[in-house]
């Protein structure tokens, strides 16, 4: 869904865009980010979610991380794909066996 | 010379309309409305680098109040037309800025914008934007184009501090309006508590 980081217009932060674009359903994702004691501002059509570095989850998938060190952004990337997952396996509830 | 209050947002133009007012020699308190979480703590450091360098220009000490503005872009975002997120966003940084003036016992507020740069500087915008304010408004710039304020920028040494990296306001909607009706305006923002949301921002307020 992601491809990769790259430096945001203004030089001042990383972002990833998803490929095809999608919508994400923000409760879920707030819900997911809450349980793992991630600090969350939810503004409706986004979040900001307070990883280190800070983060920003818009509705349609566009990530944006507030760094300049590319190291820190892929980190918090990798975490952040993580919890995304972890949303999307909520929305789907529990998969058994078979 | 006259008192005045001048927003300052770490960009290109603030810097420079507010060089043009201390030449006149009018007396300039700053605002800065930090947007933050939308921002990083970039458009604060710019600020404050901007104002120390025309400080020493025009040897006048130039107070800086620091607004929070993030959870007033918050409350928008959750009630209001994002549509019109812009052109709101900005009748509460003039509100603001009123405060401030009357609490300096300033007589106008000031601003970079000049006409057409960007979607919230149209004319039916800043007429929406400032609808919300009483004391007048002064443009420095409103004529300029962005090649004549880069020129000065950069010759009054400001240019380089406003174009280091920073983060773009991320509640700028995706299509801001560029024509607004004031009665759409103050509809949506009687969807919110609009004396509540100032008195709670100038609270906690701080002077640099």
């Amino acid at each position: 869904m992601y491809h990769t980081l790259r430096v945001c217009s203004n030089s001042g932060a990383y972002e990833a865009i998803p490929d095809p674009p999608r919508n994400l359903d923000l409760v879920r994702v707030r819900h997911a980010l809450e349980r793992e004691g991630i600090a969350v501002v939810d503004a409706r059509v986004m979040l900001i979610a307070g990883l280190d570095p800070e983060v920003t989850i818009s509705r349609n998938g566009k990530l944006l991380f507030k760094t300049r060190d590319p190291a820190e952004a892929e980190r918090a990337f990798e975490r952040v794909k993580a919890l995304l997952a972890d949303a999307d396996g909520t929305a789907r509830g529990p998969s058994g066996p078979g | 010379m006259a008192r005045g209050v001048m927003l300052m947002s770490g960009g290109i133009d603030s810097p420079v309309a507010l060089h043009y007012l201390l030449r006149q020699e009018h007396e300039v308190v700053a605002v800065h409305m930090d947007n933050r979480p939308f921002t990083d703590d970039s458009p604060l450091e710019k600020v404050v680098d901007h104002l120390a360098l025309l400080r020493e220009r025009y040897h006048q000490p130039i107070p800086l109040y620091l607004v929070p503005h993030g959870s007033t872009q918050v409350t928008l975002m959750r009630n209001t037309d994002r549509h019109v997120g812009c052109v709101l966003c900005r009748r509460f940084m003039w509100r603001s800025a009123e405060r401030v003036a009357e609490r300096e016992g300033a007589s106008f507020l000031a601003t970079g914008e000049a006409l057409g740069q960007v979607a919230s500087q149209t004319l039916s915008n800043m007429r929406s934007a400032t609808s919300s304010v009483r004391l007048p408004i002064v443009r420095p710039l409103i004529g300029f184009d962005k090649s004549e304020i880069e020129a000065v920028a950069k010759s009054i040494g400001t240019y380089g501090i406003s174009t280091r990296p920073g983060v773009c306001c991320q509640a700028v909607p995706d299509k801001p309006a560029t024509r607004s009706n004031l009665v759409q305006i103050l509809r949506e923002e009687e969807r919110v508590d609009v004396d509540q949301i100032v008195e709670d921002c100038l609270r906690r307020a701080t002077i640099l």
